[in-house]
Parts: C-alpha cells; sequence; structure tokens
C-alpha cells in the first residue's frame, strides 16, 4: 500500500518534472516534492510504526524515491539553463559581414613605396644614406662631375637655372661631390635619394621633377665586378630571385667605362613580350666607375682609389613595377589612386 | 646619326652579315641602334609598261589597262584608279601574291572587270612622304622611259633596296657622326678590313685667297678656290644616299656640302666667290653688329660669336650659318670651299642663342677632327668636278695652329684588368685597340697606346678600359661583391625619426601625397602660414604656374584636394614631407589636409574632421618623437591672414618658436579653393626642429600600488577660459597626490550660455606612492583646489 504511493508520488513528480521549462518551475517542483513537508518526507512518519525488517525496505524505497526525483531536477534544471542560454547567444547574434573598426591604413604614393624598399635594400647592404640640396651651383651639379661650362653633354640636361652659378639640380649626382669632398679622402659607402629637375614639358613619360637613388661606393681596388655584383643582388632584391642582369656600353661624363644595365623582363621572364618590348630585358638604370677626373677634382688620387656609381630612376621603377603608364599619376595624388597601394608589410 | 647599310658595305665588306645582327653588334659595343628601317619593301614587283588604257565601263575614275610585265609574266590586265595612269607608261607593278608594307595583292573583280595585280605609288612601297614631292604621293610612280621592262629586282633598281641604321651617337662619340668612322667602328668590332677611300688632291692653278684667324676659337681654316661649276641636280647615287641620311636633296653644290659632311663628319662651307670684295676669309670672334643670315633673317652678333670676314663683314657666321649677302646660287660659278675647326663651346654659345642648331653645328658643339680639312676639301673639289662640271681647281690654302700630334696614353695590362675585373691576355687586349686604330707600344704588360686623331673621347687610361671592355664584352666582367671594412651603414636619427612619423601617419590614416617643387608665383607667398622668407624664382621658367621654389607644402595639397574633391572623392586626408629651401634656411616640413568624414566604421560611424584631429596628430607626432608635452606647447594662433579661421587655429611653440600652425581653413581661403561647404583642416609645420630635438633615455618609474581614487568636479567658468588653464592649475593646487586631471564633460549650451559660462566636469585622480590615501587627505586637498579654482578663476562649484 505505502509502496504504490512512493511508487504513485515518483511518477507524478516525473510527470510535473518533464512538462516544467523554466528555472522557477524546477524549484517549485523540487519545494513541492522533497521539502520536510512534502508527500513523500510525511511518509518516512510512518517508519515508526513499521517492523525493523519492513523499515529498512520502505526506507531504501523513499530515499530511492528522492534520489531518483533530485536527480531528475537537476537534470532538468541543466537542461534548462542551457536552452535559456541557448536562447540568449541567438538573440545576441550580431551580422558578422558589417565593417570593422578601424583607423583605415593611409594609402602609399607608390613613388615612396619604391624609393623607401631601394633605401632599406642598400642600407642592408650597409650603405649609409646622404642628401645634399635641390638647389645646387653649377660647380657641384657640373664642373666637379667632368661637364665642364659649355660641355655637350649639358645638352643631355636641359636645366632649370635660378642664376647664372645656381641651378635646381639635374640629377642626385652632385650629393657624391658633396660626399666626397666630406670624406677628406676617405673611403665612401652611400647612396642618396632625392628629387631632381630638368626642363623637359610633362607628358606621359617625362617629368619636370623626378627622382633619383644615386648609389658611390669608392675605396682602393673597385673595379665593374663589384658594380655588377651589387647591381645583381639589388635586381633581385627588388624585383625577384631570378632576376639577371645585364651591362650594356654608355656614356656619362662622371663614370668611365659608363654602363646602362638591364634587367631581364620580370613581366615574362625573359622570353620577350610587351613591356620588354620582345627583348626580354629592360633599362633599368645606368652606372659605370667614377672618372679619374671626378675623383681628382673631390680630393682622391684616382691612382690609388677607384669608385663605382649607379643612379636609379625611381618612378621608372614604380611605373614598370605596378603597371603605371603615365608619370603624372604619380603626382595627382587621387586617393582612389592612392588607396590601391595601402596593402604593404 | 642615320646609317645606310648599303653604303657603308662601300667601305667595310659586311654582307653576310644581317641587319639585326649589325645592329646588335654595335649595340652591345656602345653605339646603340635605336631603329632599324627599310627604305621599302615589297615582293613580286615587276617593271611593266602600259600598252592600253580604256575608262572602266562601271566608274567614272578607274581605269583598265593592258600592262606589258616582259617575256616572262607576258601582258596582264590591271584595273587601276590612278588618276596618271596612260598609255606608254612605264610603272611599277605588284602581281597577284605580293606582300607590300600595308597590303596583300591577290587576282580579283573590280566592279565587273577581272584585274591581276596593282600599278604602285612610292607610298604603297613604304616610302616615307617627306621624301617625294606631291605629284608622286597622288598617283602611281613614274618610270623612266628607259626603265626595262620585265626587271623584277625593282628596289634594286628605284636604289631603294637599303637598311637605314638609326644610331644613338652619345656626347662622346662625335666621331660616329660620319659613315667614314662608323665604317671603320663597324670593322672594328667584326673585325673586317676597312677601306676608306684615300683622295688625292689635283690642283690647276694657285690661288691668291687668303685664310686664316684672327682668335683662338678657329684653331684651323683649310680653304679651296674652284671656278666654272654648273648648278644642276645632283645624279641619282647621290640623291638616294641623300635620301637614305633623311637629307632633301637640293642641287648638286649643296648635295656635295652635305654629302662630304655625312661621309667624313666635316662641315664645309662654300661661298660665292663673285660676290666677295676681297680674296680673304678670316675668322674673327671679336665682330659684334647685324648679321643677315642665308634664312634672310637678321640676327644681332656679339663678341664671342665666331664669324668668318672679308674685309671686315661678316660673310659667315662660323660653324652655323652663311651670309645671304654671298650665298652660292643657281647663277653661281665660282666658289671658295671652307673647312675649318671651331671652338666647341662657342658655338654651342652661338646656336643656342640665336635658336639655330643645323646639322653643322650639332657636330661642331660635339667636336670634329681638326686634322682631316685637307682631305675632306680633296673629296669636295673631286665631287666639284664630276658633279658640277668644274674646270679648274686651286691648290688647298690652310691655316693651322695646332700641331699635329696624336695623343699617347699611358696604362698597363694589369691596370685593364683590374679595373674591369677580367682577365684579358695581353693579346687580346692588344688586339682589340689594333682594330680600334689604336696603335701599342708594349714594354712588360706596360702600354704606351696612340689614339687615332678622330677620337677625341680618348684622354686617359680609364678611357682605354673602356675602349677594350665595350668591343669584348662586359660578360666577361667577374662578378664578386666588394669585400669593405665594416661601416656603420643605416639611417641616421634624423633620418629615421622622418621614416617613423611617415610610417606612423601612414597608419593614422593618412594617404602619403608627393607634390611638384615648382609653384606659381602668386602662390609661393598667398598661402603660406610659416615663414615669409624669399623664395627662389627660375630665370628660365617653362611656364608660370611652375616658377618659383615651393617654401611651403601646403598650396600643393590644397590643390590635390581640390582635384579630388572635384572627383567626388569626399574623405581625403593627405600628407607630404619633403624638403623646403628658401634664400635663407632649408628645413624639412610637413603638411596635412583633413576633409570630409574620419571614418571610424565605414559609413556606421563617421565623423567630420575638426581641429581636434589635427590636434590630435600634432601630440602624436611629439609623442612618437619622445618629446614630452612639458617641451611644447599650443597657443591661439597669432596668424594675421585670412588663411586659419582665427577662433579654430592654433600655433605649435616647440623651444620658444614657433615651428607650425594648423587649423580650420578660413572661409574666404576655403572659397579660393572652390571648397564649397566642406570644412577643411590643414597643417604646415616645421619639423627640422622635431627631427634634431634631444630626448632623454626613458626611466622606467615604479607604478604605485597603491589604489588611486577618483574625484569627479562639477564647475561653471566664464566661456572665453580655455579648459587647459583649469587642469594646470587643478595640477597645481593639488601637487603632491594629484597625479592626473582630465576633462570629461563641456557643456555650452542654455542655460549656461545665457550667463556667458560653460560648464566644465572634470575627473581629478588622487594617488600616492607610498601608501593608501586616507579619506581625510583626499578632502583637505580637493577643499584647496576648489577654493583656488574659486579664487582664480571665478569659478563656481556645481553638485
Amino acid at each position: 500500500m505505502e509502496n504504490s504511493k512512493v511508487n504513485e508520488i515518483v511518477t507524478r513528480a516525473l510527470e510535473d518534472i518533464e512538462k516544467a521549462d523554466k528555472g522557477d518551475v524546477i524549484n517549485e517542483i523540487r519545494n513541492r516534492y522533497l521539502a520536510k513537508k512534502s508527500e513523500l518526507m510525511g511518509l518516512m512518519s510512518l517508519l515508526g510504526q513499521m517492523s525493523p525488517e519492513e523499515r529498512k525496505d520502505f526506507g531504501k524505497l523513499v530515499n530511492d524515491a528522492k534520489t531518483r526525483i533530485s536527480e531528475m531536477l537537476n537534470k532538468k534544471q541543466q537542461e534548462i539553463a542551457q536552452k535559456e542560454l541557448n536562447k540568449r547567444l541567438e538573440e545576441e547574434k550580431i551580422d558578422i559581414s558589417l565593417p570593422g573598426k578601424k583607423v583605415e591604413l593611409g594609402g602609399r604614393n607608390p613613388f615612396y613605396l619604391v624609393q623607401d624598399e631601394v633605401i632599406e635594400i642598400f642600407t642592408g647592404m650597409g650603405f649609409s644614406v646622404a642628401s645634399g640640396p635641390e638647389v645646387e651651383s653649377d660647380l657641384f651639379n657640373f664642373e666637379l662631375l667632368n661637364i665642364p661650362k659649355d660641355h655637350p653633354a649639358r645638352d643631355m640636361q636641359d636645366t632649370f637655372y635660378i642664376d647664372n652659378n645656381t641651378l635646381l639640380r639635374t640629377h642626385t649626382s652632385p650629393v657624391q661631390a658633396h660626399t666626397m669632398q666630406e670624406a677628406k679622402g676617405q673611403p665612401v659607402k652611400i647612396i642618396c635619394p632625392g628629387k631632381t629637375y630638368r626642363r623637359d614639358n610633362d607628358d606621359a613619360t617625362h617629368s619636370h621633377q623626378f627622382a633619383q637613388v644615386e648609389g658611390l661606393l669608392i675605396d682602393k681596388n673597385i673595379n665593374i665586378g663589384h658594380l655588377k655584383a651589387l647591381l645583381t643582388l639589388f635586381a633581385k632584391k627588388m624585383f625577384g630571385e631570378k632576376r639577371e642582369i645585364r651591362l650594356r656600353p654608355s656614356y656619362f661624363p662622371f663614370t668611365e667605362p659608363s654602363v646602362e644595365v638591364d634587367i631581364s623582363c620580370f613581366n615574362c621572364g625573359g622570353k620577350g613580350c610587351s613591356m620588354c618590348k620582345g627583348t626580354g630585358w629592360i633599362e633599368i638604370l645606368g652606372g659605370g666607375m667614377v672618372h679619374p677626373n671626378v675623383l681628382k677634382m673631390n680630393g682622391y688620387d684616382p691612382e690609388v682609389y677607384s669608385g663605382l656609381a649607379f643612379g636609379i630612376g625611381i618612378e621608372r621603377v614604380a611605373m614598370l613595377r605596378y603597371g603605371i603608364d603615365d608619370i603624372r599619376k604619380i603626382y595627382t595624388n587621387d586617393v582612389r589612386f592612392l588607396r590601391q597601394f595601402e596593402k604593404k608589410a | 646619326m642615320l646609317v645606310s647599310v648599303k653604303k657603308l658595305n662601300e667601305y667595310v665588306d659586311i654582307k653576310d652579315i644581317d641587319a639585326s645582327s649589325l645592329a646588335k653588334g654595335l649595340t652591345f659595343a656602345g653605339v646603340e641602334v635605336e631603329e632599324m628601317v627599310t627604305l621599302a619593301s615589297g615582293t613580286n614587283l615587276v617593271i611593266g609598261e602600259i600598252l592600253t588604257c580604256e575608262n572602266h565601263p562601271d566608274s567614272d575614275h578607274l581605269h583598265v589597262l593592258n600592262v606589258n610585265l616582259g617575256e616572262k609574266y607576258g601582258v596582264n590586265q590591271i584595273v587601276c584608279g590612278a588618276p596618271n595612269a596612260r598609255k606608254g607608261l612605264k610603272v611599277i607593278v605588284a602581281r597577284p601574291g605580293a606582300k607590300l608594307p600595308q597590303i596583300e595583292i591577290k587576282p580579283s573583280v573590280i566592279r565587273g572587270v577581272e584585274s591581276n595585280g596593282m600599278c604602285c605609288s612610292l607610298v604603297e612601297l613604304g616610302v616615307d612622304i617627306k621624301y617625294l614631292n606631291e605629284y608622286q604621293t597622288k598617283g602611281i610612280e613614274e618610270l623612266p622611259r628607259d626603265a626595262p621592262v620585265g626587271e623584277e629586282n625593282v628596289l634594286g633598281y628605284l636604289g631603294l633596296d637599303d637598311t637605314i641604321l638609326s644610331l644613338n651617337v652619345l656626347a662622346n662619340r662625335p666621331d660616329l657622326l660620319s659613315i667614314y668612322n662608323v665604317a671603320r667602328e663597324v670593322g672594328a668590332i667584326f673585325s673586317r678590313k676597312v677601306n676608306i677611300p684615300v683622295v688625292e688632291h689635283k690642283a690647276d692653278f694657285v690661288t691668291d685667297l687668303k685664310v686664316g684667324s684672327d682668335t683662338d676659337k678657329c684653331s684651323q681654316f683649310s680653304g679651296c678656290e674652284i671656278r666654272g661649276i654648273v648648278t644642276k641636280p645632283s645624279p641619282k647615287y647621290v640623291q638616294e644616299f641623300l635620301m637614305a641620311e633623311g637629307v632633301r636633296s637640293i642641287n648638286n653644290i649643296v648635295d656635295i656640302g652635305n654629302y662630304v659632311m655625312l661621309l667624313t663628319g666635316q662641315p664645309l662651307h662654300m661661298y660665292d666667290a663673285d660676290k666677295l670684295t676681297k680674296k680673304e676669309l678670316i675668322a674673327k670672334s671679336d665682330y659684334s653688329g647685324e648679321f643677315i643670315a642665308l634664312d634672310e633673317n637678321k640676327y644681332e652678333l656679339n663678341e664671342g660669336d665666331i664669324v668668318i670676314t672679308t674685309d671686315n663683314k661678316p660673310m659667315c657666321l662660323g660653324g652655323v650659318m652663311g651670309s645671304l649677302e654671298c650665298a652660292v646660287d643657281e647663277n653661281t660659278k665660282n666658289i671658295y670651299i671652307e673647312a675649318a675647326s671651331f671652338d666647341s663651346a662657342s658655338i654651342r654659345r652661338t646656336s643656342l642663342r640665336l635658336g639655330l642648331v643645323s646639322e653643322s653645328s650639332q657636330r661642331f658643339v660635339k667636336g670634329t677632327n681638326h686634322f682631316q680639312s685637307e682631305e675632306v676639301i680633296a673629296l669636295a673639289s673631286k665631287l666639284c668636278r664630276e658633279l658640277a662640271e668644274a674646270k679648274e681647281v686651286s691648290n688647298i690654302v690652310t691655316y693651322q695652329k695646332e700641331e699635329k700630334k696624336q695623343q699617347v696614353v699611358k696604362t698597363s695590362i694589369n691596370k685593364i684588368n683590374n679595373r674591369l675585373a677580367t682577365s684579358f691576355s695581353k693579346e687580346e687586349i692588344i688586339d682589340v685597340l689594333n682594330r680600334l686604330n689604336f696603335s701599342v707600344k708594349e714594354n712588360n704588360g706596360e702600354l704606351d697606346v696612340t689614339v687615332p686623331l678622330y677620337r677625341l673621347d680618348v684622354t686617359c687610361d680609364a678611357d682605354i678600359s673602356e675602349e677594350v671592355i665595350r668591343v669584348l664584352g662586359f660578360d666577361n666582367v667577374k662578378m664578386e661583391l666588394p669585400v669593405l671594412p665594416t661601416t656603420v651603414g643605416g639611417l641616421t636619427s634624423k633620418q629615421y625619426r622622418q621614416k617613423a612619423l611617415r610610417d606612423h601617419l601612414l597608419a593614422s590614416g593618412l594617404s602619403e601625397a608627393l607634390t611638384y617643387s615648382l609653384v606659381n608665383k602668386n602662390e609661393v607667398y598667398s598661402f603660406n602660414l610659416l615663414n615669409e622668407e624669399e623664395a627662389y624664382q627660375l630665370l628660365n621658367p617653362l611656364m608660370e604656374d611652375r616658377m618659383m621654389f615651393r617654401t611651403h607644402i601646403l598650396h600643393s595639397l590644397l590643390e590635390a584636394t581640390s582635384y579630388n574633391l572635384a572627383r567626388q572623392v569626399k574623405n581625403i586626408a593627405l600628407f607630404e614631407t619633403s624638403e623646403m629651401i628658401s634664400k635663407k634656411s632649408h628645413t624639412t616640413h610637413l603638411a596635412i589636409v583633413l576633409c570630409g568624414n574620419n571614418s571610424k566604421q565605414g559609413l556606421l560611424k563617421e565623423e567630420p574632421y575638426d581641429f581636434y584631429d589635427m590636434k590630435g596628430i600634432v601630440e602624436n607626432i611629439f609623442s612618437l618623437f619622445g618629446i614630452e608635452n612639458s617641451r611644447y606647447r599650443f597657443e591661439v594662433s597669432k596668424l594675421d591672414k585670412e588663411l586659419l579661421h582665427p577662433g579654430k587655429s592654433a600655433d605649435i611653440i616647440f623651444q620658444n618658436q614657433l615651428v607650425g600652425r594648423f587649423g580650420e581653413l578660413h572661409p574666404l581661403a576655403s572659397q579660393k579653393y572652390d571648397f564649397g561647404k566642406n570644412a577643411v583642416v590643414v597643417l604646415e609645420m616645421n619639423i627640422s626642429p622635431l627631427l634634431d630635438a634631444k630626448v632623454s633615455q626613458i626611466k622606467a618609474s615604479e607604478i604605485s600600488k597603491y589604489p588611486t581614487v577618483y574625484r569627479d568636479l562639477a564647475l561653471l567658468v566664464d566661456v572665453k577660459i580655455n579648459a587647459g588653464e583649469i587642469i594646470k592649475a587643478i595640477k597645481m593646487s593639488g601637487k603632491g597626490i594629484v597625479s592626473n586631471a582630465e576633462v570629461f564633460d563641456v557643456y555650452y549650451g542654455a542655460p549656461v550660455s545665457l550667463l556667458g559660462k560653460k560648464s566644465l566636469a572634470i575627473r581629478v585622480s588622487y594617488s600616492s606612492k607610498d601608501h593608501t590615501l586616507q579619506e581625510k587627505e583626499i578632502t583637505l586637498v580637493e577643499d584647496q583646489i576648489k577654493f583656488d579654482l574659486a579664487k582664480n578663476f571665478k569659478a563656481e562649484l556645481r553638485g
């Protein structure tokens, strides 16, 4: 009789638990079935009237019922908590496709991308960075570089003059002369990036303002092989490991021998394409061995010292590398153009 | 310099070398071939004769021709549209299958009439119209009556079977402005024998022409008198050669001058002997006055210009242009030929000043061989006999001041190999030099190298090494990285700071601009926030907009902003750093323009740029360089131009020196750039003092382990009092335990605005390094702060 009563309570409790769907309902059920004054606990009072044998069995029965209900309550409680948490998390869901909060990175003018990279490559090889004035004297821009007054080589560079002896530098080479004079006969290992000016009308490939990076290395026993090795290293760093260079004889008044340097085309790998005009090679810079007259005029004994020099056109490299078809785009600063160059580690 | 390969072959046998190998060989020896063109091209060509010419039944301009193409091809019917097609005419016929530069010929039916081929104009064979007269360009080419019908080598018959190399002659190789010397060069490069004809001069009489020079700018002058010439068209071979060289044939006398100059590199000048008042040609450089040149223009000559005079009257502007007075014309019978050497710098100055640049002047400017004038005159006078029926040629009279001496350069096998990083043998080196016409005396590896007279560019041992490597090839150079004493490379602290600044600004969302240094004269002074220094002005600007060397960047950035706004780019944040050079100073500037919105999250969260964005940027720049905020300050701007909004601008003072100005653009300035309603915030700053600033090493200080207490103050103060002053006063009053004070709210609106006041809420932080602060302690200090604020700022405490 009592036994069936216990079972009946358990069945009822389990039904109630099954129906419960909120945390506070569970608490109410726990109270109803397991509190001291609950029906189940009330049955414990019957123990006194029982034989020890019966008492043992009935006590176990009630205890098991209590444990069972309690376990089921806990289980259900966990289920409900989990459900409520899931529900809350579901409600808190956001649209992850909306834009992130950030300070947008600025766009880098490709000019600076190239200039900075050239500087990095050469400072990595132990070069220092020298600079000189953009408003320069005729002496430093021409004469100390073996281009005397009225020399036909001056026609190679149309010049903006301030007065008869002052001009806007037409190349970064005057920094060579400044550096040599300051070094007072000691070895020199510099690059000098900077703006230069020529009296050219602006069009897609000409600009009255453009920039060069000049390199100069002076020591005992410097030779053309060193120039070739340095520039090969540069070409590989700047345009990829597979690049090779080729030297062609040329003429600059301040170097002897003078060379034009071609790199194997980075677009087609040397097979020939529209970028390299089918030759597989792209002219990229000029250089040579410092002319003995230049060494002499700037305080070095050409019998003891020799030097190599080279000059790289920044815009030209930027145009080739990034496929820019008009040099004026570099100087226009269209924000949409600049923004294309923000990604750069 | 244009070079006819056909002509070249007369002096050096290179028939077995195809044009592209020739071009490659020259280019890699330093004589760049920029372009190779064939004068004309076409296959399946044949010379024909028009037997009949009828009108096309179905056209008002076409003709139906029967053309005899000789035995092999017989008579063919051809439909032709040329207006000059007529019976009896000898023509060039392109037979079916012919490939012409523009078209391929196929048998066809034209308006119902069969046509087997095409009668051609020279234009259709690819001949540049600059060599043709108008009649030739309008119809088919009319061949001479004696043209051989059936001849298939039509281009050869026309003298158009030639390839022209366009050489980029560099400034150090003026000798290559001569076909003879190009032949010598080709001979050296390809190891071929060169055969330049030597012309013996034959004199029929002794002239009493007197030549000379009163100036050191003419070191050599040769003359020759030629009598009884006849002016007429040049023969075909001369015309063809001139055409290949891009020179128009005029008449035999003019053509002889050009022909000889192209072959030898020596410009000639010819005088009509009967128009000179005296038999003398004297070079002078002290003439000044008027000169009427061949081109019938009047030029003003100065002392320093080289003139050739007769009786002290200028008859020729030496090396540049002859006078009209003694010009050779179709009636000329007797001439004087001049072959002289002039100082290149003088010719350069004169021709630049007068804007007279010619093939002759270019050769003198670049440098000519001073010792070949007699050979040149011998060639010219021989041609006068052959082409102009010259009756009598005189002896050559010469004024020669320079000693004819070949330069000897000392060098050695070792020196050459060391400079080049090569290991050429003695034999290889001497062979190359000999091929280039240098004679070499060798003794134990030491070399005495004698330079040919036409090689003006070779003067030192470095030049000899260049000769060797350009012929033997740079592939022989061994690559080796230089081994050098370790030196400290890399960036100086100043360079590093500038780079760090640029990277910082890029990371802060500003794009880096690059603008031109040359600006308009008005702009250089009008938009100058910082210095008023005088800017450099160009003597020879290309245009007015680019005639001043700028002393500030901002104007250029505002132009870029304007460009972007005009293209619907609304949000603009640009900066640029650049060297600034004025007559007084040399500094580095930074300029910034902010316009539109500062996006924090796409379009979802945007704020218009304002004064405080720029102020924050400036503060961060100082922090970036480790310059504490006690070392600089912002002051209400003292700028007295209408460039910045007077209420929204500030001066940046660093080390008691004005280094920058920033703020919102003045509405009037904004109008000038068409910015409309867009608020634009700008900065111009001289960052040199910051790049140079000495900064002390950072020392870590102990962070207090005792808790910080925060207390808020709410104040009502006069609207004109700056929050900065209040903060400063709070820190002063609470010295010792007030570690910070910050404004967290400002309110300007009603009702406080009605009282001319604003409300400020300030959070004050109290902390101690050695104990936990007691309530009493804090209250005491807070009361002191309140008292001082009330006393000094008439601040009312609220809440």
